[in-house]
């Protein structure tokens, strides 16, 4: 039943196609999911993203993801009276804690390297840059290592052939949001190319928002910290005082 | 701030995601790890808190969280103990006053400080060489010592040494008496030990009970039978401390893995102290030693060992 509303909607669209025929350049998608809560048993999202495009044969989809931007520090180690130290950092500010690019064939196939660097498509097509006053200059090496860690950690993704596509009419896709991702507003970004020119993009977007139990330990945590310390600790002492009695009486 | 850990292979519904540290963990993980410490505590007398931040560390809990809900559990274990060691009039709550006045000083002052090495990003870094050192060093001196006794009881002799000597330390000024204890020494050395102590339980994440046990037999020459118990009684208020300065300063507490580690460690505690008078505790200590020094080379081989990838990443929150 998960994916109900997808196969309610491909008939939908179906039965609209046949009656209306079709409208011009146009691209409808849904989320199985647009509200991913992020609560005490949070392992992870698979979100199914389906849709319909108006396409002819050799047509391809991109799917851009996009989480909350900030600040993302790249810090490297050098080796100090043999052992190995952080010594350097770069701040990227504008950084997304979150993307994943989908598509259904290689990127390189899809758009040539100027059109990519100019829509910022592609992990190192980025518009990320670095906060003023940053004393490394050379730092081609450091944004590669923004790019490998974030893979690393699993909140950047390049899912090529990921996106499948049915008939010219139907795509569909999972998007896999980590365990660790970060909360916010994911921005859904869906692009409709043929022969590598731009014709028609649809926008949707995924909350992700910390829920229940998890969300209002870190709320109080981080809105009276002082209360929640001293709650902590008399959480503690209160166990550490039950467990004396319940095994003095063993 | 938020780090990332490597482990990502999750599918089951024994995990529980952590919210302050931000991750999911095996939950049966976590507890096992608290019964283990507690038995430690409950069999050789000594915290568990120095064994167990390094273990969360190896776990992927980042060290700041680690060591400030490390600083939360260790309170419950040490009301325990002391309620215990209380009944049998093991505590020198005087003494334990002028130490803990030492060691809210200190611990105040080791937030402080973490909070600086945070910012500067150095952090990591000292958190694990002062683990290295220090563990190193603990480890070795239990191998020593206990090695020494097996030995000394297979030849048959058990000699004592004299309770205390009086050295400088014993000259300071603002002599006070210690009843209890009987102890008449300035007040000074006890209030600088709990400094000591306080700053390293801070940025550790230890109750210190390493460094202070040996410091109130060897420093201030307490009697033994009263210095588990007061020791107990100081690193309540220096856990407390840390955890409500932690939680203000820098929320790092993580109650719901400090709430599960204690519950571990509590039941492992009784169940270690019914064992004590069957396994020989020297036996123990040997086992325990060679555990901390591994856990001493581990994290040693982490810093000296060339990075797989010499950058690395904090996503800011």
């Amino acid at each position: 039943m998960k994916h109900f509303r997808y196969y309610l909607f491909v008939i939908i669209f179906s039965i609209s196609l046949s009656i209306e025929g079709k409208t011009e350049n146009q691209i409808v998608a849904d989320l199985s999911q647009e509200n991913v809560k992020i609560s005490t048993n949070f392992l992870g999202a698979k979100i199914l993203l389906f849709g319909a495009y108006d396409g002819k044969p050799g047509d391809d989809i991109i799917v851009i993801v996009t989480g909350r931007k900030g600040l993302v520090t790249v810090q490297k180690k050098e080796k100090k009276f043999g052992m190995w130290v952080n010594t350097k950092k770069i701040n990227y500010i504008n950084t997304p804690k979150y993307l994943s690019i989908s598509s259904n064939r290689p990127l390189k196939e899809i758009l040539d390297e100027n059109t990519q660097k100019s829509s910022q498509i592609g992990l190192n097509f980025l518009n990320i840059r670095t906060q003023p006053g940053s004393k490394i200059l050379n730092n081609e090496n450091w944004r590669e290592a923004l790019t490998r860690n974030m893979i690393i950690s699993k909140l950047w993704s390049v899912n090529e052939n990921s996106v499948i596509l049915n008939k010219n009419a139907l795509f569909r896709s999972y998007l896999n949001l980590p365990s660790n991702v970060t909360v916010g507003k994911f921005e859904v970004k869906i692009l409709h190319y043929r022969s590598g020119k731009l014709i028609s993009t649809e926008k949707s977007t995924i909350n992700v928002s910390k829920s229940g139990f998890s969300a209002q330990i870190y709320n109080i945590a981080q809105n009276y910290s002082t209360l929640y310390g001293i709650f902590a600790v008399l959480l503690a002492v209160l166990i550490g005082w039950g467990t004396n009695l319940i095994f003095r009486k063993v | 701030m938020f780090y990332y850990n490597y482990t990502n292979n999750k599918e089951n519904s024994m995990y529980i995601y952590l919210p302050i540290a931000e991750q999911p963990i095996h939950s049966l993980a976590i507890l096992g790890v608290g019964t283990f410490l507690g038995l430690i505590m409950g069999l050789v007398g000594v915290g568990g808190g120095f064994l167990l931040t390094p273990i969360l560390m190896f776990l992927g809990i980042p060290p700041p969280v680690a060591v400030a809900s490390v600083a939360n559990q260790l309170v419950a274990p040490s009301v325990s103990g002391v309620l215990s060691h209380w009944k049998r009039s093991n505590v020198d709550f005087k003494m334990g006053t002028v130490l803990l006045v030492g060691g809210v000083i200190g611990s105040s002052i080791g937030v402080i400080l973490f909070n600086f090495l945070g910012k500067i990003g150095q952090l990591d870094f000292v958190i694990k060489s002062s683990y290295v050192i220090f563990l190193s060093l603990i480890g070795t001196l239990m191998l020593y010592e206990s090695l020494r006794l097996i030995l000394r009881k297979r030849k048959g002799k058990v000699s004592r040494g004299k309770l205390h000597q009086h050295n400088w330390l014993h000259g300071l000024p603002f002599k006070t008496r210690f009843r209890k204890s009987k102890l008449y020494i300035s007040i000074l050395l006890p209030i600088l030990i709990g400094v000591i102590v306080g700053i390293l339980a801070a940025i550790m994440g230890v109750g210190g009970g390493f460094i202070i046990v040996p410091a109130m037999i060897y420093l201030l020459g307490m009697p033994t039978s009263l210095v588990v118990g007061t020791s107990l009684f100081q690193i309540i208020f220096v856990a407390a401390n840390t955890t409500i300065l932690q939680a203000s300063q820098n929320q790092t507490v993580d109650i719901v893995l400090a709430t599960i580690l204690l519950l571990g460690s509590v039941v492992g505690v009784q169940i270690g102290a019914k064992f004590t008078n069957i396994i020989k505790g020297e036996y123990l200590r040997l086992i325990l030693s060679a555990i901390i020094i591994l856990v001493s080379l581990k994290l040693l081989a982490d810093l000296i060992t060339v990075p797989s990838d010499y950058f690395s990443i904090i996503i800011h929150r």
